[in-house]
């Protein structure tokens, strides 16, 4: 008898609230701006756009030009050296370049022949570029934040990056680098190693500016990424040069560590 | 189109890169020497950022040298067809190096011939794949 009356309530009850309502009503205008959680308006992703996965850069270090259609950008033989970017290239002609395992910071990060592959991850927020013979990876933040202020960045050895969408074109904008990685010659720059040649290494200082236009070509298979160096310290002006990096599916990235047998013969 | 990497120099490169080889040159390797070792492997080192073998040699007189062959880190060379199994102690090989300069006993690892007669070079890039190809 009991339950039967109970019945009899949540039914009246259902039948009220279906001609009143009895949920908190939402504001008109929250319900309007709410964004579609998907569809064809929703903002793509990294790895809509194609953007992440494996990629081997192109060129080797006899043919470090890689694809004859889309040529690595050979280093300049002269660079626009301020006196103190000349000194730092010439020390590090005559000391050799690739002490203690170093990190190789954002520039030679990038600026790898074929030997090993990188890795495009996406995050929300985030793309992370790791490469198979760094520890560290290359965090690039695209939530819309800014660089901190100068008097507070910390200061790294891949640095602060931010992209955004410029259409089709990942622009990552690179300050706060250490100014302590390798400099780009011998392995990554098409240059040989110093005690071969007298090509000039290719020093950057913690003053890095690097903007990078990331891009695909060659029906998506090539990432090409257009690099201007901007280093008040070491250049002059500006240099520009682009790398170009290949889908590679078949390559699972494995592990690397400089510093694990240090045999000193 | 890509062409195969120059095997000593790219080994030689890439010991310019590690803690071992920090403080002194590639150049210590001489590029335009091969020098031919049958042996019996002592050791083999599996191990970044460079792997090592260690190689006994007797001349004719039955003195031994113990010599040391350095090769691609175990990334690249496990996607050469290297495995940390490849070598083990006691086995008999044959590698052909390029020799330090300085007359000490210890190579650059050009190519090395297994006991069981499987040729493997000394590590290097993934086998390259031309545009369109996959």
């Amino acid at each position: 008898m009991q339950r039967a009356s109970l019945r009899s309530l949540l039914t009246c009850l259902a039948a009220a609230c279906a001609v009143v309502g009895c949920g908190a009503p939402l504001p008109a205008d929250q319900t309007a701006k709410a964004p579609p959680a998907t569809g064809s308006s929703a903002p793509k992703t990294a790895a809509e756009r194609g953007f992440t996965g494996v990629f081997l850069p192109t060129g080797t270090l006899e043919e470090p030009a890689g694809f004859a259609q889309w040529p690595n950008t050979p280093w300049p033989k002269s660079p626009p050296f301020t006196p103190a970017g000349a000194a730092e290239s010439q020390r590090l002609n005559d000391h050799g370049n690739f002490t203690a395992c170093a990190p190789g910071g954002p520039v030679f990060h990038m600026w790898e022949v074929g030997l090993f592959p990188i890795q495009l991850l996406e995050a929300p927020g985030q793309l992370v570029i790791q490469r198979e013979a760094s520890g560290l990876v290359r965090r690039i933040y695209l939530d819309g934040r800014a660089h901190p202020p100068d008097d507070e960045i910390v200061a790294t050895w891949n640095g602060h990056s931010v992209g955004t969408w410029d259409g089709d074109v990942l622009v990552v904008d690179t300050v706060g680098t250490n100014g302590r990685a390798r400099a780009a010659n011998g392995v990554g720059s098409n240059a040989k190693p110093s005690s071969l040649d007298s090509d000039p290494r290719f020093p950057v200082s913690d003053a890095l500016h690097l903007v990078e236009r990331f891009r695909l070509v060659a029906n998506n298979e090539l990432l090409e990424d257009e690099m201007t160096i901007e280093d008040p310290k070491y250049y002059t002006e500006k240099v520009v040069l682009k790398h170009y990096f290949q889908r590679r599916p078949d390559i699972d990235m494995l592990e690397y560590f400089c510093g694990d047998n240090p045999r000193r013969d | 189109m890509r062409a195969p990497l120059h095997l000593p120099l790219v080994l030689a490169v890439l010991a310019t890169t590690s803690t071992a080889l920090a403080h002194h040159s590639f150049a210590v390797f001489d590029r335009t020497k091969k020098v031919t070792l049958t042996g019996t492997v002592k050791d083999f080192q599996w191990t970044n950022p460079h792997t090592w073998i260690q190689v006994v040699i007797a001349d004719d007189k039955g003195n031994a040298t113990e010599w040391g062959v350095e090769c691609g880190s175990p990334n690249m060379m496990a996607r050469t067809g290297w495995k940390k199994t490849s070598l083990k102690a006691g086995d008999r090989v044959t590698a052909v190096v390029n020799p330090l300069l300085d007359g000490r006993p210890n190579g650059s690892l050009v190519t090395i011939t297994l006991a069981d007669g499987t040729v493997l070079g000394p590590g290097d890039a993934p086998p390259p794949k031309p545009l369109g190809a996959q």
